[in-house]
């Protein structure tokens, strides 16, 4: 499939630039779908994404329509309803929904109030990451815009978040949302009973909501036609690591590995082989070079003992070391667990303490060992993902490059010298942990 | 229960049929299975599920779930970690890893002993260490106030106490900070925790994290001997274990009465215990000497004292404090009314029985729709826990209405009685909401009450008596004051009254600084004080008893309910118990009166409690049923006195961190309140003060210099200073600056 015969929904329209201002998402047909959805109705409405069979874009891959027909309806709800909007994109190798905000922000506020509107919404939350200001600043712009035109029925307010990458977890967002520390709620009760100040919510990703639109124009039949089954329409992958052209690529679900990193990105640089493929974002098991023919969508990852995650993909070549790459990513987890589950806050810490040894050069073959069985102890034991990711996809690396693991303890050292891609990679949680911050470490 | 509402679960192999909604490891337990918690505390609002240590398998559900968090339904089938390898294993795990960082002290460790942590390793733990690598070391012990000592190292941030702080206490003081392994407790920018019910943290720390700084390092837990007693500082009477080793008091613990304290403790009654060491207690009798007191044996000071009730001739008035026992109060009384021959009483405050028809036990606030408190002084400073109840009141959803100075509904101090026959009135907004509802809760808290009587008249108006959950209680400022006057009206009839006082008898601290008994003393011929410490009575008395506290009484108090529990000594007084030399005193006077508390009590009982025995008094003592209801008519409402001397009217009130016990417990000290001025917004900018201004409040010659404090919600009109920063001055004040 050459690019232009590639279906684009999301990103629609972007071809000749960016979509920022209203009136040029109105030339593109911006907002028709919004007007079509007020006079359909809300039932109407749910039922066109429930036959999209729209399945959620943050990662979890839970199907939009279901999600919502949780909720209690406007007239038996107890209190208001909400509708929250997870634009705290953190998940390594994630940078979609930037994408999105950047270049067409009022797709996303078309999407919401199309969405809003049809669960009887009492007002909008948009937890948008710290980290994205000028992200913040051009969506403000936008609905200011859109408010300014009596676009926006239910009020949107747009909160940034502080710095954490557990803020991105659903139930840590409504505590952050609400002020307190953002840490996970025991679930159930899930969002859709007890969200947002304990009423009932709706939370969505930034790029599902921003799908709404084209599911409203062409309708939920058509669009199920887009894709494969079980994973309908397209999606916004980010492609990063040893590519030639990374960035943000919509292609329907069912596209493999080998059409997005090689005829959309290019290749992998100066003709280097491909070592591994991280699917769905650093919290998703690795798949190995001869995987790279595996249809990107839901069903043919998990065969493949992986999953789709957010669709983030990063490229991995011949030259990085896999323990430095379960380090690096396990540092990550270690410094933004929340502290609040014991396996989580305790064991993200013990495997990174075990993934620097082995690193090293220091560690036994019983240590290799130990640091599979404390992934396993971890893993299916913790109060959110977000332990769970770091064990999962440590033992997928240990599992699949085994004896490249096996090669530091027997040489005593790491077998690719100073020459790893990722030597010296390491996050400043390396200084946060070992109390030299303000001393040597520039962060 | 009826059995539609019982679910069936099978756990371990044993089914089980609990009321649905009920958690799994209540569940568990009724099962006689043990699901193990460490986080886990009912008492601290929703589970969390943070711990992981009550990892179960469900059948039918893929991972393993957090027995606290999950509540039974109806054909479950659950294996904890006795029947299945997978549940085993994940406790296992929790254990591994609680302990990785967790310092081996346990030899030193205050909890050691009583340590979930150490039992639960013992059960369910490892048995030995994975862990090479250096455990995580932090700076230890923090003081995160002068009572409480935070060891972080030991910690396993089970957040229990950051919930007490936030669910429970409501102060938001105890926060985490950092995150992931570095995740800590901490205080804010580290200033002393300084919520009045901060200790309860150090009862609910399952492992030695937050300790103490009265008891760290003096004792091992099982070397205690333990009473099982009721705190004697307030009116709530909070049920406590009092701890002792080699005869004296190390601690105080909550014994969970769940009607009265749900296990929560004041900062008061669990750290006061230490006055009984001050070295300014009196330990022996002391007499007027030419210059100053001088200490006397006890056969010298009964002769003196019998002497003086002699040369009195019938003159004698008892100024009680509302902090004796019932038995001691009985048997100062039968001395003075029998021995003696005189009919003189100064009662602490009045405290009626006419809210007896409508008598809940304070838990029934929890479970108020509408509650309506007449709050001259604040819940907080005369009855703590009734103030944490009614926290939980709000977090139910109740509707609670303040009335009083800086209440929703904002009234002078003084004109709580006419706000309450307002309400009573046909055509009052609130009174029809509350003859609406259900579940209706009165307080009073403050003077002026008639005993109870304004408040009985609303509450019949309102037909609280024939709803259940429904009633209305009376906070008196004493803890016994009810009590002390039933005693004294059991111990003797009426004999002659005259102008002449011969001798007066003080018992207690109370009494000794209530203005009217000083007015007394000034006039009496003699004046003999019965007291802890050698405080203010040492310059008027003519001979000091020393007295025993509270810790150290046997007998029995009646509590704001109307609830009779009993005191048990939980060490042997270091002075001559009261009951033992008053006996002697009244032997000497020709009058039988028993030396030990329980017969006293038999005495008293069969004279005014109809005959109940002191055995009936469980360790949690039932309230007792509610009386007939009467048609109540509400006393005339006084006036409220002419406020004199400025244009401010004072209000005077007794902090909860002050009282003699208090003084003598520096670890307290930073609790005691400060000396300040509150003050409404409009009262301030109209003189020109700011928050934090020094300034002096005056009036009629008497003048304090303290510092003002802008309270939002105080009427206009009205300052507040502590009793004790208060001095002489009269209900109208001037505050202006220096």
């Amino acid at each position: 499939m050459s690019a232009n015969d590639r279906p684009m929904f999301v990103l629609a329209g972007t071809e000749g630039g960016d979509l920022r201002s209203l009136e040029d998402y109105r030339r593109v047909g911006g907002y028709v779908s919004l007007e079509k959805a007020r006079q359909m109705g809300r039932e109407a409405v749910l039922e066109e994404i429930n036959k999209a069979s729209l399945r959620g874009r943050g990662g979890a891959g839970f199907p939009m329509g279901q999600k919502a027909s949780f909720l209690p309806s406007p007239e038996q709800a107890h209190g208001p309803i909400y509708l929250v909007v997870n634009a705290d994109e953190s998940e390594p190798g994630a940078f979609k929904d930037r994408e999105i905000i950047v270049r067409v922000p009022h797709r996303l506020i078309e999407g919401i109030e199309i969405a809003a509107a049809a669960i009887g919404a009492r007002a909008c939350f948009v937890y948008i990451r710290g980290e994205y200001l000028s992200e913040y600043e051009i969506l403000m712009a936008a609905l200011a815009e859109a408010e300014g035109a009596g676009l926006v029925s239910v009020p949107i307010v747009v909160h940034r978040g502080a710095g954490a990458y557990i803020c991105g977890e659903e139930t840590a967002l409504f505590e952050s949302l609400e002020g307190k520390r953002g840490m996970p709620r025991s679930k159930p009760p899930f969002p859709a009973i007890s969200g947002l100040y304990s009423d009932p919510t709706l939370i969505n990703n930034v790029e599902t909501l921003a799908t709404v639109p084209k599911i409203i124009e062409i309708g939920g039949g058509a669009y199920a036609k887009i894709g494969v089954e079980g994973s309908t329409g397209t999606r916004l992958f980010s492609l990063s690591g040893n590519v030639i052209r990374g960035g943000n690529y919509e292609l329907p679900h069912g596209a493999t590995f080998r059409e997005l990193i090689h005829d959309c990105g290019g290749g992998i640089p100066e003709g280097r082989k491909l070592k591994a493929i991280i699917p769905g974002g650093s919290s998703t098991s690795i798949l190995t070079a001869d995987q790279i023919d595996t249809p990107m969508d839901y069903d043919s990852l998990q065969k493949a003992g992986s999953f789709l995650g957010s669709a983030s993909v990063i490229v991995i070549d011949e030259r990085a070391c896999m323990v430095q790459l379960a380090l690096r990513v396990t540092q990550f987890y270690m410094n933004e667990s929340c502290g609040e589950c014991t396996p989580c806050r305790e064991g993200t810490r013990w495997l990174e303490l075990l993934l620097r040894k082995i690193e090293e050069g220091r560690a036994s073959r019983a240590e290799l060992d130990l640091l599979l069985d404390v992934c396993d102890r971890v893993l299916g034991k913790c109060l959110c993902p977000l332990g769970d990711s770091n064990a999962m996809v440590v033992a997928s690396y240990v599992d699949h490059f085994r004896e490249e693991f096996e090669a530091h303890v027997e040489q005593g050292g790491c077998p690719f010298g100073d020459s790893s891609s990722l030597a010296g990679v390491r996050s400043p949680v390396d200084e946060i942990y070992r109390g030299r911050v303000g001393q040597e470490a520039t962060l | 229960m009826s059995n539609s509402e019982l679910v069936t679960v099978t756990i371990d192999g044993r089914q089980v049929q609990v009321p649905k909604g009920t958690g799994l490891v209540e569940a568990a337990a009724a099962a006689g299975v043990e699901i193990p918690v460490f986080c886990y505390e009912p008492r601290l609002g929703p589970a969390v599920g943070a711990c992981r240590m009550c990892l179960v398998e469900i059948e039918g559900r893929p991972e393993l779930q957090t027995g606290c968090t999950t509540p039974v339904e109806d054909g479950m089938v659950v294996h904890t970690a006795q029947s299945s390898e997978q549940a085993a294993q994940g406790q296992n795990a929790t254990i591994e890893f609680l302990l990785l960082n967790h310092p081996l002290d346990c030899p030193v460790c205050d909890k050691g002993g009583e340590c979930p942590l150490q039992d639960l390793s013992f059960r369910y733990g490892p048995g030995k260490t994975r862990m090479t690598f250096r455990k995580r070391s932090l700076e230890k012990p923090i003081p995160i106030s002068p009572t409480i000592a935070l060891d972080r190292e030991r910690c396993i941030l089970c957040y229990r106490c950051t919930r007490f702080s936030q669910e429970v206490a409501e102060d938001e003081e105890l926060v985490a900070v950092n995150r992931g392994a570095l995740s800590m407790i901490a205080t804010f920018e580290e200033e002393p925790y300084r919520g009045p019910f901060s200790g309860n943290v150090v009862e609910l720390c399952p492992v030695g994290a937050l300790t103490s700084t009265q008891y760290r390092f003096l004792a091992r837990p099982w070397e205690y001997e333990r009473a099982a007693s009721v705190c004697g500082l307030c009116a709530v009477g909070c049920n406590v274990t009092v701890q002792s080793r080699e005869g004296k008091v190390q601690r105080v613990l909550s014994r969970n009465h769940p009607e009265i304290d749900r296990g929560w403790l004041c900062d008061k009654g669990r750290f006061s215990y230490s006055h009984l060491y001050s070295e300014e207690r009196i330990l022996a009798p002391r007499r007027r000497g030419a210059r100053e007191l001088e200490e006397l044996g006890w056969e010298e000071a009964l002769n003196e004292l019998e002497g003086m009730i002699e040369r009195a001739q019938g003159e004698v008035v008892l100024a009680l404090s509302g902090t004796e026992t019932l038995e001691l109060a009985y048997s100062l009384a039968k001395v003075v009314r029998q021995g003696a021959a005189s009919d003189r009483v100064v009662l602490p405050e009045q405290a009626l029985g006419v809210l007896d028809p409508f008598r809940v036990p304070v838990s029934a606030l929890a479970e108020a729709e509408e509650i309506v408190v007449f709050e001259e002084c604040p819940l907080l400073d005369r009855a703590p826990l009734v103030e944490l109840w009614l926290k939980q009141a709000r977090r139910n959803g109740a509707r609670v209405t303040r009335i009083g100075p800086s209440g929703e509904i904002q009234r002078a101090p003084g004109e709580a009685a006419v706000a309450c026959r307002e309400l009573a009135e046909k055509g009052s907004e609130l009174g029809q909401r509350l003859r609406g509802a259900d579940r209706v809760v009165l307080l009073w808290s403050g003077g002026g009450g008639a005993g109870g009587a304004h408040l009985a008249a609303l509450a019949h108006a309102l037909g609280l008596h024939e709803k259940e959950g429904s009633g209305a209680l009376h906070l008196p400022s004493t803890p016994n004051a009810r009590g002390v006057a039933e005693a004294w009206a059991a111990a003797g009839e009426e004999n002659r009254q005259s102008g002449q006082i011969g001798l007066l008898l003080v018992s207690g601290d109370e009494a000794a600084s209530n203005p009217q008994v000083r007015q007394l003393a000034e006039r009496a011929r003699t004046t003999v004080a019965l007291t802890l410490f050698a405080g203010d009575s040492g310059e008027w008395a003519d001979l000091v008893l020393p007295a025993t506290s509270y810790l150290e009484r046997e007998g029995t108090m009646r509590n704001l309910e109307g609830r009779l529990q009993r005191l048990r000594g939980a060490t042997s007084a270091p002075v001559r118990p009261e009951l033992a030399w008053l006996a002697e005193l009244a032997g000497r006077l020709s009058v039988t009166l028993p030396d030990s508390a329980a017969a006293v009590f038999a005495e008293l009982s069969a004279k005014a409690l109809d005959g109940i025995s002191l055995s009936s008094l469980s360790a949690r003592a039932p309230l007792p049923p509610r009386a007939e209801a009467k048609a109540v008519q509400a006393p005339a409402a006084e006036a409220p006195p002419t406020v004199r001397g400025g244009p401010l009217e004072l209000i005077r009130y007794r902090a909860l961190f002050s009282g003699p016990e208090v003084e003598h417990v520096p670890e307290l000290s930073f609790q005691r309140p400060a000396p300040e001025v509150e003050i409404s917004p409009e009262d301030a900018d109209r003189r020109g003060i700011v928050d934090g201004t020094e300034v002096v409040v005056r009036s009629n010659g008497t003048s304090v210099r303290v510092r003002a404090r802008i309270n939002v919600s105080l009427l206009p009109g009205a300052v507040r200073v502590a009793a004790e920063h208060c001095s002489e001055l009269a209900r109208g004040v001037e505050v202006s600056k220096p």
